[in-house]
């Protein structure tokens, strides 16, 4: 089904190019392909807006992943929790 | 354990009990600095899994209780962190089995392939702000946060490790006894599930904003 509606997409595009890039593109993004893979698919999104705003969309996602935050856990929790477990395995 | 020789009884010896204590103490120094230098790195991944709260507090806990118990035949072949990720990803796995969460799935590549035009080009809306500027925004970052609890849990093990926690394919592998090439995989489709569910969220637009502000 995919594979039929990006051929519609883009007609006369190179009917599995879009494909071949979603398929890769995490890839892509870790650099863990071989330099002529890497540079067909910058040929290929040149040509193809679609596949270029996908490409960013999904950079974007993993850098949101990569710098989201946490709550630090406090020093008083850290002692209560240190102590839980020490009671637990009986050394408290 | 060794039995006791015959004929002594069944107490141990003198010598014996003092070996026990020294040894006990020897494992209570160890799991101290482990504690120490690893509390803040369980707890980081533990929220990352369950979220902030209880659960998150309950991973921590029986994380280190299990590492205290298995110290003692830790040989060091596998890294301290590592490891402790290991038994931090069974603590999580467990808690979700007592919360009777919705049971693991699989992804297919399929399911993230665009079907229309306007699926294709959806966006997610950071334009001009860092990644840290862009999650001050209070709707994205409850957005990130649900998509990747939403995650079946065995892709969203990989996404934390792996994007969250900085680890390499090889170390994720090791952590879930998979191979690099099957983390690699379930990596891409939990990363295309987490901007698919950013966008169905309405945090993402057809086309890019001009202004450099997130809405929300």
């Amino acid at each position: 089904m995919g594979r039929r509606v990006v051929e519609q997409l883009h007609p006369g595009h190179g009917k599995a190019g879009c494909l071949k890039i979603l398929r890769q593109l995490s890839a892509f993004l870790d650099a863990e392909l071989p330099t002529d893979i890497c540079k067909e698919i910058r040929k290929h999104m040149g040509a193809c807006p679609n596949c270029e705003v996908f490409v960013t969309s999904l950079r974007r996602t993993v850098n949101l992943c990569r710098h989201s935050g946490y709550h630090q856990l406090s020093p008083t929790a850290k002692v209560r929790l240190r102590a839980q477990i020490l009671k637990a395995v009986g050394r408290a | 354990m060794r039995k006791p020789p015959k004929g002594r009884g069944s107490a141990s010896p003198p010598s014996s009990r003092v070996t026990t204590e020294k040894n006990g103490a020897k494992t209570a120094a160890r799991f101290d600095r482990l504690y120490r230098e690893q509390v803040d790195r369980i707890h980081r991944f533990a929220q990352r899994m369950c979220g902030p709260g209880e659960d998150a507090m309950d991973v921590v806990q029986e994380t280190f209780l299990n590492a205290y118990r298995g110290l003692k035949d830790f040989r060091g072949e596998a890294q301290m962190s590592t490891w402790l990720y290991s038994i931090a990803a069974r603590a999580c796995m467990h808690m979700r089995r007592k919360r009777k969460g919705a049971p693991d799935r699989e992804l297919s590549l399929d399911e993230f392939i665009p079907t229309s035009e306007g699926e294709f080009r959806l966006q997610v809306k950071t334009d001009g702000l860092t990644p840290e500027e862009a999650l001050a925004n209070k709707q994205l970052k409850r957005g990130l946060e649900d998509a990747i609890q939403a995650l079946p849990r065995k892709y969203q093990l990989v996404l934390v490790l792996r994007d969250m926690e900085g680890l390499t394919a090889k170390q994720v592998g090791d952590v879930m006894m998979l191979s690099e090439r099957a983390v690699k995989t379930r990596l891409h489709r939990a990363r295309l599930f987490v901007r698919r569910e950013l966008s169905a969220r309405g945090l993402a637009s057809p086309s890019r904003a001009p202004s450099g502000k997130i809405e929300g």
